[in-house]
């Protein structure tokens, strides 16, 4: 009884997505972000799903769950990604249940990573690269500080120190946050809450100026990012009213 | 042996009384089904009794700790791979104790070449409102019997658990707070162990949630809590 999911996944095998040299044309193309603020971790991504040339859908929640301590953005083939996620949620609840304790963030963060190298054949493909974004903390640690792993497509993860992001569009984030995290007043790792999801939405839109596969903020009508705040305390989900609160109040 | 009818059902009936005399050391658990969720609770000497199975789905059980732990392991990986292939919401108590733990049990406890498991408990699954609460008494044997009451309680001698099922029901008003319930399941529980009769036992005057030299473990399938996981463990002190 090692609480390992997947090997009990291996007896009773879910079918694979990957065809027999079928290529259709894989949904991919996003924006997700992670940087750390005063408060915790904030973890947002825009809606949009992208086949080639067409907007296969602007409600994609890219932003999940995986449990109480731990998030995953996920950039690439969503069929693969959303799989990766649901596989990774119920792995980590039946550790917790059958180990009657927590898999540790190392444990989750390589968890992830066997995940993507399992994935390698659909990668090399090209219709089942995954490139995410993790965000978790120690939920047995009270003092434990939110951290942001990144990974390469093959599996190889990496903390970034401020910031992370994955995506058609975090070219231009990246470059903001970099810009910010040397020369801001406040740097985003001081932002309070409230100006941190102002920030995170305001990325949004300057990734959505320069890429047409990101779904942009219409502040105007009510629609923000997905956004997440990951603290010692777990995953709070920054709503749209509150969101729009925050906008309102940081308009000139 | 078993080729002669006889010799089987000497085996059997010997069987029975083995797991019997090994069950005496056992303190009874107890599943009550309230307007907050599901209250389990057990009374041991460090060893837990009450666990989380899956995201609406709790057990309690009384019997020989590895066994306890073979029985829960089972049914986490049976609703795991469940909820995995299809979804959490097809994870119920029927399909469970029917498919893969009921029969588990069975075979273990008729393959008499073989030490069967020792353990007696109570399956609970947390639905939408009280009513919709599944309760099931499930024995070494692998038979089971739900329950149409809202209080079921697992002990090793069968017979005195239905009188303190109906005691505790009796003694409850419906809008008894979580820690009066737990306290009236520890005074069944304390009749139980003491060998007492139900018929003249009164209800605890106050609220003493303590047995010296005992742990009491308490969990709660709680309808009020957010998401998709119910199950919190109880700090009755």
């Amino acid at each position: 009884m090692t609480g390992d999911f997947l090997a009990l996944l291996q007896q009773s095998p879910f079918p694979s997505v990957v065809g027999d040299g079928h290529n259709p044309m894989p949904l991919e193309a996003t924006t997700v972000f992670a940087f750390h603020c005063a408060d915790g971790v904030i973890i947002g991504g825009d809606h949009r799903a992208t086949a080639g040339h067409t907007i296969f859908s602007d409600r994609t929640e890219k932003i999940l769950e995986l449990d109480s301590h731990s998030l995953m953005a996920i950039a690439g083939v969503p069929a693969m990604a959303f799989e990766m996620a649901r596989t990774l949620q119920t792995a980590f609840e039946f550790y917790r249940r059958s180990q009657l304790q927590a898999m540790s963030l190392a444990g989750k963060v390589r968890a992830l990573s066997r995940l993507l190298r399992e994935n390698l054949p659909a990668t090399l493909q090209g219709v089942g690269a995954v490139s995410p974004v993790f965000a978790g903390v120690e939920s047995d640690d009270p003092g434990a500080r939110p951290v942001i792993y990144f990974y390469d497509p093959l599996g190889a993860h990496f903390e970034a120190a401020a910031y992370a992001g994955s995506g058609s569009g975090t070219t231009t984030i990246k470059s903001v946050l970099h810009y910010l995290e040397t020369w801001g007043h406040p740097r985003p790792g001081e932002m309070p809450l409230d100006q941190a999801v102002v920030l995170a939405n305001r990325l949004l839109m300057t990734a959505a100026e320069f890429d047409a596969a990101t779904g942009g903020v219409h502040a105007e009508q009510q629609e923000f990012a997905t956004i997440k705040l990951l603290s010692t305390r777990g995953i709070r989900t920054i709503s749209a009213q509150e969101q729009a609160r925050f906008w309102k109040d940081a308009q000139p | 042996m078993t080729e002669e009818p006889y010799r089987w059902l000497e085996a059997i009936s010997n069987r029975r009384e083995y797991i019997r005399d090994r069950s005496k050391g056992g303190t009874p658990v107890f599943a009550v089904s309230r307007p907050e969720g599901i209250l389990l609770l057990g009374v041991g000497q460090g060893q837990s009794k009450v666990f989380e199975i899956y995201d609406r789905h709790a057990v309690a059980a009384l019997g020989h700790p590895v066994d306890i732990e073979k029985l829960r392991q089972t049914a986490i990986e049976a609703a795991h791979l469940e909820g995995f292939n299809r979804s959490a919401r097809d994870v119920t108590l029927r399909r469970l104790i029917s498919f893969s733990l009921s029969g588990m049990l069975k075979n273990a406890f008729e393959q008499v070449f073989a030490p069967p498991i020792i353990v007696e408990a109570i399956f609970a699954e947390l639905g939408d409102s009280p009513a919709q609460d599944a309760l099931v008494r499930l024995h070494y044997d692998g038979d089971h019997q739900y329950s149409t009451s809202r209080v079921v309680v697992a002990h090793r001698e069968t017979g005195t658990e239905t009188q303190a099922a109906e005691w505790i029901s009796k003694t409850l008003a419906s809008t008894d707070p979580l820690p009066r319930v737990a306290n009236v399941c520890l005074a069944a529980w304390q009749a139980l162990n003491d060998g007492k009769s139900f018929q003249d036992l009164a209800a605890p005057s106050e609220t003493r949630l303590q047995i010296p030299g005992k742990v009491i473990e308490a969990a709660l399938l709680d309808r009020q809590l957010p998401g998709p996981v119910h199950y919190r463990p109880l700090d009755l002190k």
